[in-house]
């Protein structure tokens, strides 16, 4: 067991990896009473086409959320959320665009839950009946989502963004997708993807760690390594595809949208180094102590705001939604703000402290903490010791000198306005 | 953890230390009974506060301070509990040993300026601030649709009793945002530091003494107050014949929400019996109807049940389509049926008592959670945490089916999806 101290936190992560090539990270705290584990697949909705034994198969979209759903159904009968709630543990999992997780976390049999989270992930059972009887559940889970404006604001900005893209899509697919999806088109996605090598455990809060690396051995140890299938890789413009957008739907306040896409394969900047730069810059032009946040407020423009960065492959893309009475006008800020990208000394060291102090609450939480590992592995496919190390030695020049490789014209925007009546 | 609580005559202080966390954390909360035409105005007066300050005159240069305080985190809320509104504002804050010497002694008097010594001129807010909280204001009450399963449960409270504090919208009323004027939103900010009840909660790793006197440094109630008022809503026995109301949506999906009102359940069977079968019934991934409903008969994707004490209401939502409605309907009034039968094993009760055992234990981890357990033990009178979980423990089966007999469904609504595709 590899031994990672996180600098800055008196905390360990031990990482191993199996000869299957399943890689295990693991967080023991020592004053905690709960703990948290999950089991996941790098295998999400980005996934549109693959090929497997020289066989290029193409399955219905939403199949990876599909699957998820379906890991629940056990040949013997027993309902792994009933299993799990004997020991009062909850259990759940999610299907992103470039994961999918098995999740459990509670206070008490810590051993018993995770042999038994492995099992049935281990153990698929799909039939014809039990994959008929799903697409309801699934059709009234994508009905949600469609009803609520918010969603379909973000998909109209991804459709204005991404020309052939995966993240186009919903993840959840659409009801006529999943109408198509037979039980073998998920032993074939599951066969392909949900191998040792494809996947990893993360365990954190209240465990023995010897304990539970006996038990992963014993459980997956057997699972044999296995070639991966060739995901086709889609061609994507640089540029996005729809400038503007206006969406009529029933909403009472309109909202907007703006999209930056940043092609990231000709940046100096790579990986986490471009994503706290980026992240930097943006927080500085529109986060809460943004000079831009008071303009808007004071005109009364502007209802809520969201902003996130979105890291895809060969992209990375700005999403801005908020809700506004004046949709032209925020629009016509939010533009100006982009282009004008100004970036103060005061500004940057002050948010650099903002971030240091985030870290460093964050390791309290058990929850938050499983998060942002999650997304470090998920994102560069490792755990990160040293965030606050790096976040202390960033530079104010390198932010100008990333800011001259963006084209930041490359925006879609999205009005959402309200439909007649 | 350790709690200990003062009645300080003007406030209570309660303080709660943890070795958990690495910062600390300071709710002060203002209780006054309800009335449902001040809503409006102590919402709007607890987004002013935060907006400005004497000291910092805009929301930038407010937020701005914050940070420089090491990402000090202040954040305000409006909650009804019972038959109160309660105002609370949170300061949340590393210790010094993670930032520098006096850090969150500083923290502690910026917070308190925000709540002592607002931006006003002539005994009157700004005008151009409170345009600014009555345009956020207007927003939210206007957009409350978008969640269609908020406003699902507002119609269905309305249905059941549009009297009762439940059904009031904590948003607040368009027609009371309008008569808010600077002055009298300067009125109710002197009535809430005066005369309402302050309870002020500190959780992390701190001395006591030292605590308390930074916490009476800064924060200065003159009035000695005592409360008067229940928090506990009257609520009205169950109609004999079940309400049906309905109301359509340009939505596909549509929304049910059953309300059965307790007004016989005692004050064992609140804190214990119906808790459980509540789990049992509808609380979670392996309750009762999450598996006839979701798993068995396909219908919907989400639904649950909850029961608030408080209100003496066990309540029951799902997302469903609109021609399973009463299919939907009838599976829920057979589920209910069953409870009161005693139709459920005592392996039924076990779970629901192991989920009930974790939630406690996970309190701990999490300092929010751990001052609402608190709160809820000081208003609602209990007996603390470990005794309860001691005396859940030993709740009966013929304990959880006298308790479900009391549940009656009373109104259903249903938010009917008929989506119009036309633009």
């Amino acid at each position: 067991m590899k031994k990672i101290s996180l600098s800055g936190l008196d905390m360990d992560v031990y990482e191993e990896k199996l000869e299957n090539g399943l890689s295990i990270y693991m967080l023991p705290y020592s004053n905690k009473k709960n703990y948290f584990i999950s089991y996941a697949t790098y295998f999400g909705s980005d996934v549109l086409e693959y090929t497997a034994n020289k066989e290029t198969i193409k399955p219905p979209l939403g199949i990876a959320h599909f699957l998820e759903h379906k890991m629940f159904e056990q040949e013997d009968g027993v309902d792994p959320f009933t299993f799990f709630s004997e020991s009062g543990t909850d259990s759940n999992a999610s299907t992103s665009f470039d994961n999918t997780q098995y999740i459990c976390y509670g206070t008490k049999e810590f051993s018993k839950n995770l042999r038994y989270l492995l099992q049935f992930v281990n153990q698929p059972y799909y039939t014809d009946e039990n994959v008929q009887k799903e697409k309801g559940i699934i059709a009234e889970e994508i009905n949600m989502y469609e009803d609520m404006p918010d969603f379909q604001l973000e998909m109209g900005l991804r459709e204005c963004l991404y020309k052939n893209h995966s993240r186009r899509f919903d993840i959840a697919g659409s009801v006529s997708e999943i109408e198509k999806i037979t039980k073998e088109d998920l032993f074939s996605c599951y066969d392909n993807f949900y191998v040792p090598n494809n996947m990893f455990l993360l365990i954190v809060g209240n465990f023995d760690k010897e304990e539970a690396l006996k038990i992963i051995q014993e459980e997956v140890g057997e699972k044999k390594k296995k070639s991966l299938p060739k995901t086709t890789m889609i061609k994507e413009p640089i540029k996005v595809n729809e400038k503007e957008r206006t969406i009529k739907t029933t909403v009472e306040i309109p909202k907007v949208a703006v999209g930056l896409k940043v092609a990231t394969n000709d940046l100096d900047l790579k990986e986490l180094d471009l994503d706290l730069y980026l992240n930097m810059l943006t927080t500085i032009l529109f986060g809460s102590s943004s000079e831009f946040r008071e303009r808007v407020r004071e005109s009364k423009i502007l209802n809520g705001i969201y902003t996130e960065w979105e890291k895809a492959k060969d992209f990375r893309t700005f999403y801005i939604m908020a809700s506004t009475i004046n949709p032209d006008k925020l629009l016509g800020e939010i533009k100006e703000e982009l282009q004008s990208h100004k970036v103060t000394e005061k500004d940057f060291q002050r948010i650099k402290k903002v971030w240091i102090a985030s870290e460093t609450r964050m390791i309290d939480n058990v929850d938050a903490t499983v998060n942002n590992m999650f997304d470090d592995i998920i994102n560069y496919r490792q755990i990160i010791p040293n965030k606050i190390e790096k976040i202390r030695s960033m530079k104010l020049k390198k932010i100008q000198e990333l800011i001259d490789q963006i084209d930041f014209s490359n925006i879609s925007t999205v009005k959402m306005i309200q439909k007649k009546k | 953890m350790k709690y200990t609580s003062k009645d300080l005559g003007s406030f209570g202080l309660h303080l709660i230390n943890s070795d958990k966390f690495k910062t600390i954390t300071i709710k002060v909360l203002f209780h006054t009974p309800i009335k449902k035409e001040e809503i409006t105005k102590r919402s709007v007066l607890a987004d002013i506060l935060l907006q400005s300050s004497k000291e910092y005159d805009s929301k930038r240069k407010l937020t701005v301070e914050a940070e420089e305080l090491y990402a000090a985190d202040i954040a305000t809320s409006n909650q009804r509990l019972g038959n109160y509104i309660v105002t609370s504002f949170t300061l949340q804050v590393l210790e010094d040993r993670y930032t520098e010497e006096n850090n969150l002694e500083k923290s502690i008097e910026f917070f308190s300026k925000i709540l002592f010594h607002p931006d006003v001129e002539n005994n009157a807010f700004k005008t151009d601030k409170l345009d600014i909280v009555k345009y956020n204001t207007v927003v939210s009450i206007s957009s409350l649709k978008e969640d269609a399963t908020s406003y699902t449960l507002a119609r269905m409270a309305e249905a059941y009793d549009k009297e009762s504090p439940i059904s009031y919208r904590m948003t607040g009323y368009i027609e009371d945002l309008e008569k808010i004027t600077e002055e009298n939103l300067y009125e109710t900010y002197q009535s809430m530091i005066e005369n309402d009840y302050v309870d002020i909660y500190v959780v992390g790793n701190f001395d006591n003494k030292e605590m308390t006197s930074l916490i009476k440094k800064y924060f200065k109630f003159k009035k000695i107050k005592k409360r008067k008022q229940s928090y506990y809503v009257t609520i009205k026995k169950p109609r004999k014949r079940r309400l049906f109301a309905k109301e359509t949506i340009d939505n596909t999906q549509s929304k049910l929400a059953i309300v059965c009102p307790l007004p016989k359940l005692t004050d064992y069977e609140k804190n214990y019996a119906i808790v459980l079968a509540n789990l049992i019934l509808g609380g979670g991934t392996d309750s009762k109807l999450f598996k006839e409903v979701r798993e068995k008969n396909s219908l919907c994707y989400t639904i649950y049940s909850f029961v608030n004490k408080l209100d003496n209401v066990l309540i029951i939502t799902a997302g469903i389509d609109r021609n399973n409605f009463q299919k939907t309907v009838d599976l829920i009034t057979k589920n209910i049926m069953d409870m009161k039968k005693g139709k459920f094993s005592e392996h039924d009760i076990e779970i629901a008592k192991e989920f009930y055992h974790t939630s406690m234990e996970e309190l701990e981890e999490n300092e929010h959670r751990l001052i609402g357990e608190f709160i809820g033990e000081s208003i609602l009178n209990t007996e603390p945490m470990s005794e309860r979980v001691k005396k859940m423990a030993k709740v009966k089966k013929r304990d959880i089916v006298r308790a479900s007999k009391k549940i009656t469904m009373d109104t259903v609504f249903l938010l009917e999806g008929v989506k119009n595709e036309e633009n």
